[in-house]
Parts: structure tokens; C-alpha cells; sequence
């Protein structure tokens, strides 16, 4: 079996080589960022790499559907990010190939995959069989991370045609401290932090912590108290540990935070559903129980 | 201008319960039109008001739920409705749902605009956008928190991992639409009253030309990541002193502190 695979960053090459490995497929990577083709080249026999004008859809789609001529493969893999949903739609559509996204497993049976997903916001797995050509949109944290291979893929640069049709700016994101998706602990205010002034808490908790600090999605997309959130519709995060504060743990919410290696939930309502996902879980204020993590955390320091 | 909106019945997946083999009880769990969708349909009414245009939403789906979400499209503002009879629509393959929408769009257009939700509310793969713009050969805004319709093109923002993309183009466009573009509009009830007279044209993929493909699905269950799940009370000052000490504690063991 071959494998093209497209990640947006060096985590996904990993996880998505350790993909490749599960299944003993050859494999051949597609990269957008220049920065990644190193990485690329030392996961992969071959890379094919094209610079976008920022990400343009239809200059993404002309290069998917070279590498795909030149790869040729029974399987394309990419990321739940926003990007990954946007190329694996694209690999579907092109190599007419069976979409599958939130995958959490794959097996090879013959010529068949057996393929895990999650639905319904993650509450549920829903069990597939799969023919090839398929493309599958793989959930963070699904897929161990390979280690290097030891010698260097080959490079190629593909030429991106110029996308009239559709024009796009870039504004990168504005660096808040440390960036939630690739901190090692991540705190997450929910709605129960009531104002803005005490995320500052939230903030200094993450620094005590040497991690980042985000929020759920009200209090991004409704109240505008940060740029990003955590979750299906914003950002998919896998830290050593997350620390939900004031967080109900909806499904949406939960789905993006499934790769924490320890959970911890703060919350005073005994019935939150995120107690049912949390390791441990303290039931009481957060405007009592942080001021004394926060002194206790800083004692420590001292 | 004309706008086609398409629109999905699905499942409210926070009140979705289990029994007590893990089997979901899909059927008692209530289910309406996505909140992405909702939010797509209130961008194409607020574009009509705007610069004058004719808006059309279609759903795939053989039940009178299905047909609900047409009257609750028509109730925001729609002109027109598309409900493609078929069963188990839960069942078909992304490619068959993308064919579909690809032929309304063809067979009822043409269209300016193409505008769905960024994701559907239960199982949400946020493939179809994609998907269609590559099998109908034209530009792609994905994932647009904020939209602006003007009357030769559009302008659209989206927030992704690494920052946020501005993206714009001549029509016609598909555009997926995320639940933070809009606050979507509660009709009236003369709204809701009018919307029961507009008649639903309806069609089968076998009328639109499409292959019907289902995917193999042998079961669905519930997940749940094996945790510790150790709570701990902390109501008054000494529980909190207590429950804190063995939280630090706990992940100094667990070696993430
Ligand atoms: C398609 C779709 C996609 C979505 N995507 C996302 C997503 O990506 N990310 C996301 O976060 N949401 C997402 N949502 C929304 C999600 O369903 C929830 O609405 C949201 O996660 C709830 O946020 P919350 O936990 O902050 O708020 P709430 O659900 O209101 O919870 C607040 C919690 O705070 C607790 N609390 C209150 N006061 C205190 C106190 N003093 N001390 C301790 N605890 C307190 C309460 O007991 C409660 O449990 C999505 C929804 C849909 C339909
Ligand atoms: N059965 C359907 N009927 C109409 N529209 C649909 C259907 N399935 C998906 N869509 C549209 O495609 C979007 C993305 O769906 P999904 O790929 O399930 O996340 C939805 O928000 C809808 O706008």
C-alpha cells in the first residue's frame, strides 16, 4: 500500500508517519511550509513541497492533485485541523476516494481498512469498513509519533500556478505568551470565570505552570476575550496536562482536548459532564480553589 | 444574485444519551438544523435584504423532519426549498452527498453563491465545502467567521491554526460558514405562519442523475477515554487546602508538573 499524507506542522509528519507505519505503507508527504520540509525529508522517502500564496484553496488543489499523480497512493491522510479538513476534502474530491474524518484507528484487512471515527461530538465511535482509494482525517493524539528513519527523503518542489479566481491575505496569529497547541500545559478558562479581569488568574496559573492559556468558545466567539479557543471548531491541543477552570466539558470542547495526557477539572457543580472525562477533579468555587493552587504552586517556586 | 444554502438535520450531540450496552439512543435525542447551518442560512437572508437576490436551501433526507428544516429556512427568509428524498440519509457516502448538492446546483442554478455550514452538528467532517469546489471547478472561502456579499464578489474571513486568513473572489464561490458568523435571526410568528404555505419542490437522487453510495457502517458506540476520575470535595477552606495538596501531589507523581 501507498500513503500521501499532508501536515501542517512537525507533529502531524509524526503522527501521520506513524500512520504509515501501522499500516507498512510506503510513503510519500506533501508540505505547504518551507519550514517543514526538513522535518519532512527525515520522515519520508519523498516530500513534495510548493509554497502557496498564503493558502490559496485552488492553488492547494492544482498542487493536491499533482503530488497525487506523482504518488499515486491507495490512501491520503491529513490532520482534523482547519487546513487538513480543507486538503482532505480536496484529495476525495480529485482521486474520487472515500473520506472518512475524526479517525481514531485503522486496520489493513486485505484490501479493506477497518476504520474507527468518532461522531456526535465525540460521545460515540462509529466502526467502518473502508475500500482504497480513502481518505482519512485523522483526530490528534490517534497516531503514535514515529521517530526519524535515519537517512533523508528526496525533495521535490512542486510549481504552484497562479490562482486567479481567489485572493488571500495572512495575518499571523499574535503570539499570546506561549502558544496553547504546542504548550506542554494548557489552562482553559470556561464560562465559569465571569470576567475578563480574572482570566488574569487563568494567566498566571499557565506561568507558574510554564504552559499556555486558552479559553472555550463563548468566551472567544461570544464575549471576544481571545483571538482563539479550544475544541472541534478551534483548536485541537494534546498537552502532558490540561486544567479545565469554570469549563462544563461539552463534547465540542472535549473533543479538542481528547490528547491530554491528564486532565484536570475544576468546577462546582458535581454533575459537570467533564468529571466523567477529567483524572482528577476538584468539585468546589474556582474563585476559592485557584488563589490557593496558585499560593501553593508559588510556595513550591520559592 | 441568486444564493443556494444547503442545510442538514442533525443530532444535538451534548443531550445524545446511551444504554446501558454503550448503544446511543439516537432516536430519542432531539434533533434540528445545525448551528453552522442556521448561521449559512442567515448570511444568505441578510445578503437578499441587502443587495436584492433569490435564495434557495436544500436538504437530503426523507422524513417530515427533514421537511421541517426547509419551513425553519423559508421562516428566517428563504425563498425556495429543495428536499432530495431518500432514505437513511445518515448512511450516505460524503462523495454521494457532495454529487447531490454539486447537481442541485447545476440542475436549479445558476448560482452565485454556495453556502454551507462549516460543520454539520453531529458528525461534522467540514469535507463537503472542499469537496464541492473541487467537483464544481470554482473558489473556495473555507471556514468564513465574517462575510461580506457585494455585488460582484465576496470578502471573507476565517480563523485558522496560525492566524487569520482574508479571502476574496469573483462569483460564483462556495463558502462555508462557521456558528460565530452571525447571531442567526428568531422569526416571527407571522414568519413562521407564512413559511407553512410556501410549497417544497421535491426531487431523488435518481431525478438529479447521482449514483447513491452508502457507507459500511458496522456499529456505533460509546467513547469514553479511560481516566482516573478521582474527585475530590472541596466546598469549605480546609477541603480546599486538602484537595489541592493531593492534586500537586497526584501530578508530580504523574510527573506533567
Ligand atoms: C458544532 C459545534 C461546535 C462547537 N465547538 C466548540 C469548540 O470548539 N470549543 C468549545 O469550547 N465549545 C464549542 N462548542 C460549544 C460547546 O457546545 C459549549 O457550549 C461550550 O464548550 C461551553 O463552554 P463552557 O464550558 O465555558 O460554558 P458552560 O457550558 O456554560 O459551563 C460553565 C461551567 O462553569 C461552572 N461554573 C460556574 N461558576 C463556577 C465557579 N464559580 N467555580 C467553578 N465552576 C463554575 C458551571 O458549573 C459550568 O459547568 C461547539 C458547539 C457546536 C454546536
Ligand atoms: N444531508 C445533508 N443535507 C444538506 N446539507 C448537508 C447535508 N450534509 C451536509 N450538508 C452541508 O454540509 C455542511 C458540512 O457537513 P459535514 O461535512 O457533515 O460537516 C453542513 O453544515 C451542511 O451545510
Amino acid at each position: 500500500m501507498r500513503i500521501l499524507v499532508y501536515a501542517d506542522n512537525a507533529s502531524w509528519l509524526k503522527q501521520l508517519r506513524g500512520l504509515a507505519d501501522k499500516l507498512e505503507a510506503e510513503a510519500c508527504a506533501l508540505v505547504f511550509d518551507g519550514n517543514l520540509v526538513e522535518e519532512a525529508s527525515r520522515l519520508f522517502s519523498r516530500v513534495y513541497y510548493s509554497s502557496l500564496q498564503a493558502f490559496n484553496p485552488l492553488q492547494a488543489a492544482h498542487v493536491a492533485a499533482k503530488a497525487l499523480e506523482k504518488c499515486n497512493p491507495d490512501i491520503m491522510a491529513a490532520p482534523c485541523t482547519n487546513k487538513g479538513r480543507i486538503v482532505a476534502g480536496l484529495f476525495s474530491a480529485l482521486s474520487g476516494g472515500l473520506p472518512v474524518s475524526d479517525v481514531i484507528s485503522v486496520e489493513a484487512e486485505g484490501e479493506e481498512l477497518r476504520v474507527k471515527r468518532l461522531v456526535f461530538g465525540g460521545t460515540a465511535s462509529a466502526s467502518l469498513r473502508v475500500n482504497v482509494p480513502a481518505v482519512l482525517c485523522v483526530s490528534p493524539g490517534a497516531m503514535p509519533e514515529a521517530t526519524y528513519r535515519g537517512s533523508i527523503g528526496v525533495v521535490e518542489e512542486l510549481r504552484a500556478e497562479s490562482a486567479g479566481g481567489i485572493e488571500v491575505e495572512f495575518k499571523a496569529r499574535e503570539a499570546v505568551g506561549v502558544e496553547p497547541d504546542k504548550a506542554d500545559v494548557v489552562v482553559v478558562a470556561g464560562r465559569g470565570v465571569k470576567r475578563r479581569e480574572d482570566l488574569s488568574m487563568i494567566r498566571e496559573l499557565a506561568e507558574l505552570l510554564g504552559g499556555a492559556w486558552s479559553v472555550t468558545r463563548p468566551l472567544a466567539a461570544d464575549y471576544g476575550w481571545s483571538d482563539t479557543w479550544i475544541g472541534i471548531s478551534g483548536l485541537s491541543i494534546a498537552p502532558r496536562l490540561y486544567i479545565g477552570v469554570g469549563v462544563s466539558g461539552q463534547p465540542h470542547h472535549m473533543m479538542g482536548v481528547r490528547g491530554a495526557k491528564i486532565i484536570v477539572a475544576v468546577n462546582k457543580d458535581p454533575n459537570a459532564p467533564i468529571f466523567n472525562e477529567a483524572d482528577y477533579g476538584i468539585i468546589g468555587d474556582l474563585y476559592k480553589v485557584l488563589p490557593v493552587l496558585i499560593r501553593r504552586l508559588k510556595e513550591r517556586g520559592a | 444574485m441568486r444564493i443556494l444554502v444547503a442545510a442538514k438535520l442533525s443530532l444535538d450531540a451534548g443531550q445524545l444519551k446511551f444504554d446501558s450496552s454503550g448503544h446511543p439512543l439516537i432516536d430519542a435525542c432531539p434533533r434540528r438544523m445545525g448551528d453552522a447551518d442556521k448561521c449559512a442560512v442567515e448570511e444568505a437572508v441578510r445578503a437578499k435584504e441587502k443587495l436584492g437576490a433569490e435564495t434557495v436551501v436544500v436538504t437530503i433526507g426523507g422524513s417530515a423532519e427533514h421537511a421541517r428544516i426547509i419551513r425553519d429556512a423559508y421562516a428566517m427568509g428563504i425563498d425556495k426549498g429543495y428536499i432530495v428524498r431518500i432514505n437513511e440519509p445518515e448512511t450516505l457516502s460524503l462523495p454521494t452527498v457532495a454529487r447531490i448538492i454539486a447537481e442541485i446546483y447545476r440542475r436549479t442554478g445558476p448560482y452565485d453563491l454556495v453556502f454551507l455550514g462549516v460543520g454539520s452538528n453531529d458528525t461534522h467532517s467540514s469535507m463537503l465545502a472542499p469537496m464541492l469546489s473541487s467537483m464544481l471547478d470554482i473558489p473556495l472561502l473555507p471556514s468564513i467567521d465574517k462575510l461580506d456579499v457585494k455585488n460582484d464578489g465576496v470578502e471573507g474571513i476565517a480563523t485558522m491554526e496560525d492566524g487569520s486568513y482574508t479571502f476574496r473572489a469573483r462569483f460564483p464561490a462556495v463558502i462555508s460558514i462557521t456558528s460565530e458568523a452571525n447571531e442567526p435571526r428568531i422569526p416571527t410568528l407571522r414568519a413562521i405562519l407564512k413559511s407553512k404555505r410556501i410549497p417544497i419542490q421535491e426531487v431523488s437522487p435518481e431525478d438529479l442523475g447521482v449514483n447513491v453510495e452508502r457507507i459500511r457502517l458496522e456499529n456505533v458506540e460509546r467513547f469514553i477515554l479511560p481516566r482516573r476520575r478521582i474527585l475530590m470535595e472541596a466546598g469549605d477552606q480546609s477541603q480546599i487546602e486538602e484537595a489541592v495538596g493531593k492534586l500537586l501531589e497526584a501530578l508530580r507523581s504523574e510527573g506533567v508538573i
